[in-house]
């Protein structure tokens, strides 16, 4: 049985098509930098197929799915005619599509390199503050008395903006590696800390009474119904701490990297090269969309019980 | 045939709150419950049937008295005793399935995990939920929820049952085939224990109990306990209509009714008291 496919999703192919036509019939425009455009055509086929490919995996949505690719097309499509064959912005800071993307691939292991060390620290230090602030953030809620002590002082540190330690972290951490680390850490601690401790504090006493009459031991108790009950509040803590640690990477990588996506940026800002700080920028909104993804994904496999038919 | 337990309720005393503002939910409750027993405890709410549930569980500590099950004194919590409450026995984040592994793990016995698995099926097949083993309780209707933990309660093979108005956030139709389902597996064999029950449904607990202790609100204590000498098993329609259940339903909806009566001019009293 197939499912029917929306009218709109051909105007999704038809914007793509104008847009490829428009790049190679227009003449551009003499004031943008002579460039290849093969990446941009290349990134039109790509969302084709990528389209074609959501409409068939995904058929429960198709429309949400043809709506996201119509404003995907519609930017494009716009951006080329308006900033890469008219001209109308100073085409030294607004490049054309066709030069952006093109960074892409002269440049594409030094992009690959830094999004890949990018990630490592931000998972060192991410999953360091998982390790640490779960199990403890279990603890002072299961202790009434630790609670009343460490959930004021957890709430009045975690909106701190983790950027503030940076200072510190750079003169008494011996690499730039480690430094950024300590500062998604810090960053990412306080927000899941603050989120366990409200979720164990949250889980109904009459479910912990039942687990009580099971007459569970002390581990049990923690590993079995707190850990599990207070899983949803330790989710949206640990998501606040996700763009927290995404945040405080790209700034510590601006102002004191020498590798990185946050120092791509910094660099090619510093040589006025705008193609290639447009081009970082859409690489980490292409990482932060994947790590996002994954993110949502394990969060409703773990949460799969609180989703009522 | 396994030994039945016997629950003795020993001059049991449950004060709340400092020395200033005291108040008093259970004074001087004494109770036994024989061997094999099914006892109902009825009254208005607030009058401390549910307290009298946690301190046989082991929730709640006595001010003063005790509890004795088997002679053995009641100090926590433990596997002993098998408690249903009204809802959340469940946990949310464990299927059904799994919610009855879980308590049968924790009953001491030693068991392969083959073995609680093959009990866990055996008895949400009794209570039919088979083909709901793997479903979350949040997917599940409030009678469903409680058939599973009343499955889960006699999984754990405990000496004695605890159930805390088991049936009361369900509609009468799923409230009468509860309890026709739980007298039918409570009748047979190794499934035969001693309970007790708390409800505020009369005729729930004639239908249920081979006696009924009748509770008091501010202190909560027993005003009476009544005999229910119907012969088992009883039949819910051939039961309603005879003159024997008709009195003595009347007798315990006047003593309930003057409770009621004289807990409402109370509360209007200290309404007035405030304003």
């Amino acid at each position: 049985m197939t499912e029917k496919i929306p009218r709109t999703a051909i105007t999704v192919y038809l914007l793509l098509a104008v847009a490829l036509a428009v790049q190679v019939l227009v003449p551009g425009s003499p004031r943008q930098a002579a460039s290849d455009a093969s990446a941009f055509f290349g990134v039109l086929v790509l969302l084709a197929v990528l389209f074609t490919a959501g409409l068939v995996g995904c058929k429960k949505n198709t429309r949400a799915v043809t709506d996201i690719f119509i404003v995907i097309a519609v930017i494009l499509l716009l951006w080329e005619v308006l900033l890469g064959k008219l001209s109308l912005l100073d085409p030294l800071l607004f490049p054309g599509p066709a030069q952006v993307f093109q960074v892409f691939v002269s440049d594409w292991q030094l992009m690959l390199y830094g999004a890949v060390g990018s990630l490592g620290i931000m998972v060192i230090g991410y999953g360091l503050a998982l390790a640490l602030a779960i199990p403890l953030g279990l603890y002072i809620g299961w202790r009434r008395r630790l609670f009343d002590v460490a959930y004021p002082i957890a709430k009045a540190v975690s909106p701190i903006p983790p950027t503030v330690y940076l200072p510190y972290a750079i003169v008494l951490l011996p690499t730039f590696a480690s430094a950024s680390v300590f500062l998604i850490f810090i960053g990412a601690f306080w927000p899941i800390l603050v989120g366990t401790i409200y979720g164990v504090f949250a889980v109904d006493h009459r479910i912990i009474n039942s687990a009580r009459t099971l007459g569970l031991s002390d581990y049990q108790m923690v590993r079995r119904i707190l850990l599990p009950g207070a899983m949803p509040s330790i989710f949206s803590g640990s998501m606040i701490s996700l763009i927290m640690a995404f945040i405080s990477i790209t700034v510590a990588e601006m102002i004191a990297a020498t590798s990185g996506l946050g120092w791509y940026i910094e660099y090619n800002h510093q040589f006025a090269n705008y193609d290639k700080v447009i081009a970082g920028m859409i690489l980490i909104g292409l990482v932060v969309i994947a790590v996002m993804f994954l993110f949502d994904r394990i969060q409703q496999y773990c949460l799969r019980w609180q989703q009522a038919e | 045939m396994t030994i039945l337990a016997t629950i003795t309720l020993d001059n049991l005393c449950m004060q709340y709150g400092s020395n200033g503002s005291r108040y008093t939910a259970l004074s001087d409750v004494n109770l036994t419950i024989n061997e094999g027993n099914f006892i109902s405890l009825i009254g208005p709410s607030g009058c401390g049937k549910s307290t009298i549930i946690d301190i046989v569980s082991g929730l709640k500590t006595p001010t003063t008295g005790s509890v004795l099950i088997d002679q053995e004194p009641v100090s926590g919590p433990g596997t002993d005793r098998g408690t249903v409450f009204q809802d959340y026995s469940l946990f949310p984040w464990m299927t059904a399935f799994e919610n009855i592994c879980f308590a049968i793990e924790h009953t001491g016995g030693s068991h392969t995990r083959a073995e609680i698995e093959k009990q866990a099926d055996e008895y949400l097949n009794l209570v039919g939920l088979i083909k709901f083993r793997n479903a979350y309780p949040n997917t599940l209707s409030g009678g469903m929820r409680q058939r599973v933990s009343i499955a889960r309660m006699f999984s754990m093979n405990p000496k004695v049952f605890l159930m805390d108005e088991p049936f009361g956030a369900l509609d009468s139709l799923n409230r009468i085939y509860m309890q026709d389902l739980l007298l039918n597996l409570w009748s047979e064999g190794e499934r035969h224990k001693t309970v007790l029950f708390v409800t505020h449904d009369v005729d729930e607990a004639l239908l249920l109990s081979d006696k009924i202790a009748v509770m008091t609100p501010s202190p909560g204590r027993i005003k009476e306990v009544i005999d229910v000498p119907f012969l088992r098993p009883r039949c819910r329609k051939s039961l309603g209509a005879t003159a024997e259940y008709l009195a003595l339903k009347s007798h315990l909806l006047s003593v309930l009714y003057c409770e009621m009566m004289g807990e409402i001019a109370q509360q209007e009293r200290n309404f007035r008291g405030l304003a």
